[in-house]
């Protein structure tokens, strides 16, 4: 494994955005975890460390925005890790909600691949 | 030894009276709240104030244990005073509304005709989660008519996810067309592909 | 009956994805040849002659299909000082939170709800007394509990053969149980007369509740069994079985994403485990 190879910690429950979202990052260059909601990706990221985190809001047992706020609470490393947000949702109080919650970015779905790339590269600071 | 042995048996448990459970489910102390809607569960008739308290309950795991009281009651009437739910503002009460919904293979078997032809986008969409508690052929069926009609990039992709797991050879044609239709989407084309290679593939021996 | 061709690399997803989304079981790549066994084995004892018939089999649960499934991926022995991780987070973590706050001699309760034959409890009992410091500090009450009352009879009479002794140390076995003929041992009348044991039936909380509050709640490779509406029952009886603040500690392969937001997650050195909130000061 590469050393400076980033890692995308994908949380939607969506089995096949999740499968979508892994077979454009890694063709990236991208590691890529998956969580099922917002519970197991916080198991997930108390034990390995994520660049980034691709979130969607609905999903169940905790939302999106949930795991969101849960981690800018706290007080480690965690607090600060960057964030892309996805909903179906487009209205502007979902992403002034998304916002306020602690998002750094917010994508309407279906997300397009050319986005996610950008997006995914411009928040871990990689360099295409 | 350090380690005690306690004789059993316990402290008593009383339960509260139907009154006391109706008023506890609006007290203004979470633990009393708590206690009141789990108790809720085995009184007749509890499903309407349950119903009622939902919306305006403020603590997540208070309104958690309110629909798990719903789906213990488990009847058509509980169930039925869920559905409101699916519309609410409030994405936290719409995902707990479609969890304990997805609980209840009653619910999902009398409520989802109705649900996945909803005016509301946003309650289709959901609603194709409650295809999994079906039987296979019965879960097919239904998405497939879903998705013959629906314009909606986002509630057929909900679809197409169920259908992965649920669909069977007759859900193919659907599928193909679909993708015809949604050819500029390359997520759901994505995921057609994907659904239709699981669906052919479970077909091919039996 | 003709041999059966392997699942092809569609159904073999399809099933991990079903059972990862149910269970949180990963099944990788590593792990296939295991996984198309299991499927191979599993469709010969349930007469399915085709992916697609034991795929709805496993989807409807009929049976018990997705323990049985999963069975062979889970050491489902049980057996003395089994997943010591959480033994060590007991000691070097869980205690130390407990008694922030109380006194000497005050009573610290540990329950095993799915105690099955016993090993379970009296593990944490050996544990404790040889691993915490603190044990004659505070007065502990170690309760096993199990829906099958076969089972807890075993418990009570503390009767254990070579193979669930194997990772116990001759020094502990010869502290804490007595030899009995035939390859047998007994767990010492003193230690089992400080373990009390009862039927519980964990999705009931008329069977729950009596039982009252405590620091720290074991339920391990149960939970996840259970359809969606018992785990969810079970789950909140669970939490009110806990002190605020207090601590439940699932299986290895579970976790509570896949059963309920009630609880925290806290991640120690040892291992996760879940907390019932504290109390909010306000």
């Amino acid at each position: 494994m590469s050393a400076d190879r980033k890692t995308i910690l994908v949380v939607d429950d969506a089995a096949l955005v999740r499968v979508y979202y892994r077979s454009i990052l890694e063709k990236s260059g991208f590691q890529v975890e998956e969580a099922l909601n917002g519970l197991e990706a916080l198991e997930i990221l108390l034990v390995k460390a994520a660049d980034l985190l691709v979130v969607d809001i609905n999903m169940p047992q905790m939302d999106g925005l949930t795991l969101l706020r849960l981690l800018r609470e706290r007080e480690d490393a965690l607090a600060s890790i960057p964030a892309l947000v996805t909903s179906t949702e487009s209205e502007e109080a979902d992403f002034a909600a998304a916002r306020a919650a602690g998002a750094n970015f917010y994508l309407v779905k279906p997300v397009e691949r050319e986005q996610l790339v950008e997006f995914a590269r411009m928040l871990c600071g990689v360099v295409p | 030894m350090p380690l005690v042995r306690k004789p059993t048996h316990p402290t008593e448990h009383l339960k509260p009276s139907p009154a006391e459970v109706r008023t506890g489910l609006v007290s203004a102390d979470a633990e009393e709240r708590w206690a009141a809607a789990r108790a809720a569960a085995e009184l007749p008739g509890a499903e309407t104030a349950l119903a009622a308290a939902l919306p305006g309950e403020s603590d997540p795991r208070v309104r958690e244990a309110m629909f798990t009281s719903l789906v213990r009651i488990g009847t058509r009437d509980s169930m039925a005073g869920v559905l409101p739910l699916l519309r609410s503002d409030d994405s936290a009460l719409r995902m707990g509304a479609l969890d304990a919904l997805r609980s209840s293979p009653l619910a999902a078997h009398e409520f989802l005709p109705q649900l996945l032809s909803d005016p509301d986008a946003d309650v289709r969409l959901l609603s194709c989660e409650l295809a999994r508690s079906l039987p296979g052929e019965e879960a097919s069926r239904s998405l497939c008519a879903l998705l013959a009609a629906e314009s909606q990039v986002n509630v057929c992709a909900a679809a197409i996810e169920v259908l992965a797991e649920v669909g069977d050879q007759a859900a193919l044609a659907t599928l193909a067309r679909c993708a015809e239709r949604f050819a500029q989407v390359p997520f759901l084309e994505f995921a057609i592909r994907l659904a239709t290679d699981r669906i052919t593939a479970a077909g091919k021996r039996g | 009956m003709a041999e059966l061709p392997a699942p092809t690399e569609d159904e073999f997803r399809r099933l991990c994805e079903y059972l990862y989304r149910r269970t949180g079981m990963i099944f990788t790549e590593a792990k296939r040849y295991y996984v198309e066994r299991r499927i191979f084995d599993r469709m010969a004892a349930t007469d399915c002659s085709s992916f697609a018939t034991y795929f709805a089999r496993l989807r409807a649960d009929t049976g018990d299909e997705i323990q049985q499934f999963v069975n062979a991926f889970t050491v489902n022995e049980t057996y003395f000082y089994r997943e010591d991780y959480q033994l060590k987070c007991l000691t070097n973590d869980l205690m130390t939170e407990r008694v922030r706050g109380k006194h000497s001699g005050d009573m610290i309760r540990i329950w095993s709800a799915a105690c099955s034959t016993g090993e379970e409890p009296y593990s944490i009992a050996i544990w404790l007394l040889e691993n915490w410091p603190s044990v004659d500090e505070f007065a502990i009450e170690i309760v096993g509990s199990d829906i099958d009352t076969r089972v807890l009879e075993l418990a009570r009479t503390g009767t254990y053969g070579k193979r669930a002794l194997m990772r116990l140390p001759p020094e502990l076995i010869g502290k804490y149980f007595d030899a009995l003929p035939g390859e047998q041992w007994r767990i010492s009348p003193q230690l089992r007369d400080s373990v009390s044991f009862t039927s519980v039936n964990v999705v009931n909380p008329d069977q729950t509740g009596p039982h009252g509050r405590f620091d720290i709640v074991f339920c391990r490779n149960v939970l996840i069994y259970f359809d969606d509406a018992s785990r969810r029952v079970a789950a909140e009886n669970l939490y009110e079985n806990l002190f605020p603040g207090g601590f439940i500690c699932l299986g290895h392969t579970e976790s509570m994403s896949r059963i309920s937001p009630l609880f925290e997650v806290r991640r120690f050195a040892d291992a996760i485990v879940y907390q019932r909130p504290e109390m909010k000061r306000s």
